[in-house]
């Protein structure tokens, strides 16, 4: 693991995370330092065991072993979860909501403050602001996944935990993807791709599973070299 | 609390919104009522002694058939797994799931109580008849959301939940039963009845509570 620079805090830490399906080791003794602000690529075959850290680390899967700290707090308590925003396969939306009401639900539940006025900034930036009153059953892969987007930032979360994020998005929503999220200078990103080609936009460092194992960590060397984000 | 009233709120809404099922099973309800109404010679007979199972039986499969749908489409749709990552409580998003379908499913049984008072001619509408059926809705309720929980991720889960289900709401049925016959004058005395429901409901409900968690992660 490579050594993070002494002065950038960290905001994603995991030690030794272990996860165990019955007798199958699926993820083990993972340790991870994310500078707070480092945009890291999580990459590895099928089956590496990514979705599963990124479960472990949004909570969704309890370790067998191992802990973490999001933010500076400890991985299973609430302050974690409210520092955290998930970007998955599935967009996890209310399909018989609209988009206003599924981020009224969601910034309700984040104790988001000023919640309308965040809600219209976010829908803006993503595109949905004048779709805001329509059934988001009917929208296009492409708008579910950004509404997802606005979803998992609604609470300006200090850590995105994204799962394949370019998945269904034609072009236009990856530029939108990298510009709100992917390059937002402060928000420290973890995220699981199979775009190679598409990391250079983005990533500052990658961290590579091979078998549920560690097996290249470069999440700090970015930063080391480009600096503290703003 | 805010988090509790935010997913009670959006519980009902999106029963509302989605409400195939809640009608579906108002609809059985009105049905089976309608039916044991034809059923029996009212002008004859005492219907008294049929009322406690007609009610129950009624009842218990509207719930068992309606309280599963919701959780369904949470699984489906991923958004239990939005709940689940979210600072909200495992305990708060059962509590919550388990209030909304508690007031879908009293109103549904309120209005066949008084369908059943009207067509059979006796007097349903008592607060001791209406505290049997809260209580007794709370304990099956509870047992029901846990057990759609569990078998959320299971491959033929809408058979699943009513063969879990019914074999362990066996005594909840008995002390209803004998409650509901006892409020309606069939037998001496309500308490030791009202005693089992009660036990019954704090159990299943406290026991759902500790498991949920469990049941909730994949």
């Amino acid at each position: 693991m490579t050594a993070s620079p002494p002065d950038v805090p960290i905001a994603l830490e995991a030690t030794a995370l272990t996860r165990k399906y019955g007798g199958v080791t699926v993820v083990r003794d993972v340790d991870l330092a994310l500078p707070a602000g480092s945009k890291t690529a999580l990459l590895g075959s099928n089956g590496a065991g990514k979705t599963t850290l990124l479960k472990m680390l949004s909570r969704l899967l309890t370790p067998t072993s191992g802990s973490f700290r999001i933010d500076g707090h400890p991985g299973p308590s609430p302050e974690a979860a409210r520092a955290v925003g998930v970007l998955g396969h599935s967009p996890m939306l209310y399909e018989d909501f609209t988009p206003l009401e599924n981020l009224r639900f969601f910034a309700r539940i984040y104790d988001v403050a000023d919640a309308d006025a965040r809600i219209e900034e976010i829908l803006r930036q993503v595109g949905l602001w004048l779709r805001r009153h329509e059934p988001t059953a009917i929208f296009s892969r492409g708008y579910h996944q950004r509404l997802a987007l606005a979803r998992a930032l609604i609470h300006d979360p200090a850590v995105l935990l994204a799962d394949e994020p370019e998945t269904g998005l034609d072009p236009e929503g990856v530029a939108l993807l990298d510009e709100i999220a992917l390059a937002r200078p402060a928000l420290t990103v973890l995220a699981a791709t199979h775009r190679i080609d598409h990391i250079g936009a983005w990533a500052s460092g990658i961290v590579r599973l091979e078998r549920g194992r560690l097996v290249e960590d470069t999440s700090s060397v970015g930063l080391a070299t480009e600096g503290t984000p703003a | 609390m805010t988090s509790l009233t935010a997913v009670v709120a959006k519980d009902l809404r999106l029963a509302w919104r989605n409400r195939a099922a809640w009608l579906s099973a108002m609809a059985f309800s009105t049905i089976a009522v309608l039916t044991y109404s034809f059923a029996f010679d009212l002008a004859t007979g005492d219907v008294r002694p049929l009322l406690p199972g007609v009610l129950w039986t009624t009842f218990l499969f509207a719930g068992v058939f309606a309280a599963g749908q919701s959780f369904q489409e949470e699984v489906d749709d991923g958004t239990f797994d939005a709940l689940l990552f979210s600072p909200v409580g495992a305990t708060t998003i059962f509590l919550g799931k388990l209030t909304a379908n508690l007031i879908a499913l009293l109103i549904i049984e309120c209005s066949q109580l008084v369908l059943a008072t009207i067509l059979f001619d006796v007097g349903l509408l008592t607060p001791e008849l209406l505290g049997i059926v809260v209580i007794g809705t709370v304990g099956y309720v509870s047992l029901t959301t846990l057990l759609a929980t569990m078998g959320g991720h299971v491959r033929g889960r809408s058979v699943l939940l009513p063969v879990l289900s019914l074999p362990l709401l066996v005594p909840l049925l008995i002390g209803a039963v004998r409650a509901t016959g006892a409020s309606l004058g069939l037998e001496a005395g309500t308490a030791p009845w009202m005693l089992l429901l009660l036990v019954f409901a704090i159990w299943s409900t406290l026991a759902a509570v500790l498991l949920f968690p469990i049941a909730a992660e994949q």
